[in-house]
């Protein structure tokens, strides 16, 4: 590689740069692709047969339902609720904006678990709304309503807070044109919000939906651990383990693992895709002012 | 369509955006509300087109209350400094989207609509550019792709808040002649917004000069500019020289200058300015008799293409002055720096500097003491 005087003087020295090279790759290794592997290897160990026996089993498929289940309750309620803060926040000015963006960072700041016992307050048998529901013969603590809430609870911010800082950059003159050409409030969201927000938008809901279908700590306090009615797939992971059954534990984890790479991949093509529009435009001009 | 606006009141928390702003604007006309930043002349844009709601007032459309129409349906074009123009969208679906999204029965058929479209874009002279996107385009087309969509809902006023502002200098005279020769062809009432001066002379039929919220004075360019009604007009449009001194006894003293005031009979010792143009002063070479002429000394000579522009330092308070010149006129007598002249304006303007008593400003025209 030729390196200018110039690249010289501005970059450090090439043995830096291997050494901090190889340090993120030997920690990379160390915790995230190693840990990764011995999912997959342990999870095949026993052969193909013990792997998809472990996934068929009645319980594993009710977990796999519940998770996917989970995931499409929340994710489309985040969906809205997300798209509704995201433009309040941006769009208008008013008292307590700051203390409602707050509030929406709270699932990020408060331990999962303390949002699960939060729900077991409300709706347990001794909480404020227990008796009330017993009464009306209404489960949702160890019962699938409590699952999802949990799982809009930890879920809430990623959708929000994607799109808030997106919204506030783009501002809101494309809205007002719209506005003064005749539009409808629909038509302007239709046409002109929602096209501009899609990228960041999609983002949002991937990042929302891969935790919805990971997530464990809320969701293990409220789920009660009823197998093949409450357990989601990493309540499942859990169980299996502390039964020494390692080969199902581990072909549970797999198939939550994949779930969360295919995610990841999403988000990796949306962003590739959003960069080489943005890039594709940038080019067009530099054409059309050349 | 006319437009009246009466008592308009707007405040942005304890910030007075619009203190009480009167104007009525003729059917077919160019109006440029004239000011600094801050100054609220955006502000009264945006409540003629209704993104903003006033506190108090009422605007009138042709005579009929407007003030509570939704921005929708007051039919008004709107130019965004900064284009608004829909990124996802080509230029041709961004000039047919007013055309789209109008309700059903009263929406034109795809034919109509790409007519019309074609219709505009050769108005602005752009109809190679229908199927690119606006990031694909330079800031003075993505103006006019703005300007064509605006225009594509048949609007009966054209609202432009600094249309030119975000484009060079050499675009935007291009654009603002463009911009006078289409209002002619439409006669479309039309309102603009603008902090440069040359902007508003060269383009309007009159100027609204606005200030603090409110307006300093309304005219043709030709009356703004020659006969400003306060100080701040004075200063904001074009170069002045300023020259203090004191009112008294209908007299003003400005250093050894004397100048005839009779407006300020009952004056005493009053503090005076007096504002000149550069272009409103003679050098002369010797002093003359009675008191009309300020010793200075040239200090630098710069040419600007036709004209020419003197610094001087006054012998009186060593205050800088500027005096510009045809380079004919500067070539019939070159001063340079180090030359002593004697300067004699030929035309100047004082206000009393005691702003609690409301006197007219006089106008003195250089001789006839």
């Amino acid at each position: 590689m030729l390196v200018s005087p110039i690249q010289r003087a501005i970059t450090e020295p090439p043995i830096v740069r291997r050494l901090l090279i190889g340090l993120t790759l030997g920690f990379l290794t160390l915790f995230l692709f190693l840990p990764l592997a011995a999912v997959f290897y342990e999870a095949l160990r026993k052969g193909l047969g013990v792997y998809f026996a472990a996934l068929v089993d009645p319980d594993a498929a009710a977990a796999i339902r519940l998770t996917l289940l989970c995931a499409m309750i929340a994710v489309p309620l985040n969906l809205v609720f997300g798209i509704a803060a995201a433009w309040a926040i941006a769009k208008f000015e008013f008292h307590g904006k700051s203390v409602l963006i707050t509030l929406i960072d709270l699932p990020f700041a408060v331990s999962p678990v303390i949002a699960g016992l939060i729900y077991v307050l409300m709706f347990g048998a001794q909480g404020w709304l227990g008796p009330w529901l017993a009464a009306h013969d209404i489960k949702i603590l160890f019962a699938v309503p409590g699952i999802v809430l949990a799982t809009v609870f930890v879920t809430f911010p990623f959708i929000a807070r994607e799109l808030i800082p997106l919204m506030q950059e783009q501002g809101i003159e494309e809205e007002e044109a719209a506005l003064v050409l005749g539009a409808s409030g629909w038509q302007t969201f239709w046409r002109i919000t929602l096209p501009n927000i899609k990228w960041g938008l999609l983002y949002g809901v991937v990042l929302c939906t891969a935790r919805a279908m990971g997530e464990f700590g809320a969701v293990s306090v409220v789920s009660g651990h009823i197998r093949g009615a409450t357990n989601t797939l990493p309540l499942q992971v859990e169980i299996l383990y502390n039964e020494y059954q390692f080969a199902a534990a581990f072909a549970v984890a797999s198939l939550l693992t994949v779930l969360a790479l295919v995610m990841l991949a999403v988000k990796a093509l949306i962003e590739w895709q959003a960069h080489q529009t943005r890039r594709a435009a940038l080019a067009a001009k530099g054409e059309t002012e050349g | 369509m006319s437009i009246a606006i009466r008592a308009l009141i707007k405040r942005f928390g304890h910030f007075t955006a619009l203190a009480g702003i009167n104007l009525d604007i003729q059917t077919g006309e160019l109006v440029a509300l004239l000011g600094p930043s801050g100054c609220g002349k955006t502000t009264l844009l945006r409540i003629i087109a209704g993104l903003e709601n006033a506190d108090s007032g009422a605007i009138q459309f042709d005579g009929q209350e407007a003030g509570h129409r939704h921005v929708r349906d007051r039919n008004v074009g709107f130019v965004f400094q900064h284009y608004a123009l829909f990124q996802h969208m080509t230029v041709f679906e961004n000039i047919a989207f007013g055309l789209r999204v109008r309700p059903r029965a009263r929406r034109l058929g795809e034919i109509q609509i790409r007519a019309k479209v074609q219709e505009l874009l050769s108005l602005i002279q752009l109809e190679w550019l229908a199927g690119r996107y606006p990031s694909q385009l330079s800031g003075g087309q993505r103006q006019r792709i703005a300007l064509a969509r605006a225009l594509a809902v048949e609007p009966q006023v054209l609202l432009l808040d600094e249309p030119f502002g975000a484009l060079d200098t050499k675009v935007r005279k291009e654009l603002r002649r463009w911009l006078r020769r289409l209002h002619d062809e439409l006669h479309m009432t039309s309102v603009f917004v603008t902090h440069d001066q040359e902007e508003a002379l060269e383009v309007a039929d009159r100027i609204v000069v606005m200030n603090h919220g409110q307006i300093e004075q309304i005219g043709s360019p030709q009356e703004v500019y020659d006969t400003p009604a306060t100080p701040f007009v004075y200063q904001f449009l074009g170069h002045i020289n300023l020259f203090k001194g004191r009112a008294h006894a209908g007299w003003v003293r400005l250093g050894g200058l004397r100048v005839p005031a009779p407006e300020y009979q009952n004056a005493k010792h009053t503090p005076a300015m007096a504002y000149v143009r550069p272009h409103d002063i003679d050098l002369l070479r010797e002093p003359e008799d009675g008191d009309t002429t300020l010793a200075a000394t040239v200090s630098r000579v710069s040419i600007l293409g036709s004209l020419v522009r003197l610094e001087l330092l006054q012998q009186s308070d060593g205050e800088i002055a500027e005096v510009e010149m045809t380079r004919e006129r500067y070539a019939t007598d070159p001063l340079q720096p180090g030359d002593a002249v004697f300067v004699k304006p030929r035309q100047l303007r004082i206000f009393l500097r005691d702003d609690s008593i409301d006197y007219p400003p006089v106008y003195w025209n250089g001789g006839g003491i």
